[in-house]
């Protein structure tokens, strides 16, 4: 999370939306948001319900949820997923950042 | 356990943001892409 904090500006940039979804409650969302001044949306799912729709995956021998992101172009298609093996293994913003690009140039230019 | 395949649309979703409005994923459409991150436990 610190991670897209640093680069939220090239997000910005691209117009991109950073939305955070998690098992905690409103109330751990609101405290870790402040602390850590992250300016994305952030969305309490306490009952897993988003989770499960995109197939997160609870890993019980490493104690907890792997990581997972998906982009969603503005037509509402998925154009990347990434679900995590080990609770580091997440996406370099730079490739997030390369894809949103890719996403938007236009058809011929690429 | 499903998941979520390339080039398909996105399964729609609505959830309230910690502040206590509601969020739709499809809110967006038309608007910005979206990253979504699902995210382990904060602490």
């Amino acid at each position: 999370m610190a991670q897209l904090r640093q680069d939220y500006a090239e997000f910005e940039k691209r117009q991109a939306r950073v939305v955070v979804v998690g098992p905690e409650d409103a109330r751990a969302f609101a405290a870790y948001f402040q602390a850590n001044d992250l300016p994305f949306v952030g969305l309490p799912d306490p009952t897993a319900s988003v989770l499960k729709l995109y197939g997160q995956e609870v890993n019980l021998f490493k104690l907890g949820r792997m990581p997972a992101q998906v982009i969603v172009d503005r037509d509402g298609m998925v154009r990347f997923v990434h679900y995590g093996h080990s609770m580091a293994d997440i996406p370099e913003n730079s490739e997030v950042l390369e894809l949103l690009d890719q996403i938007n140039t236009p058809v011929g230019e690429k | 356990m499903p998941r979520v395949s390339l080039n398909t649309p996105a399964p729609d979703f609505t959830l309230q943001n910690f502040q206590g409005e509601t969020v739709r994923l499809s809110d967006f459409k038309g608007q910005a892409d979206v990253l979504l991150v699902f995210n382990r436990t904060f602490t």
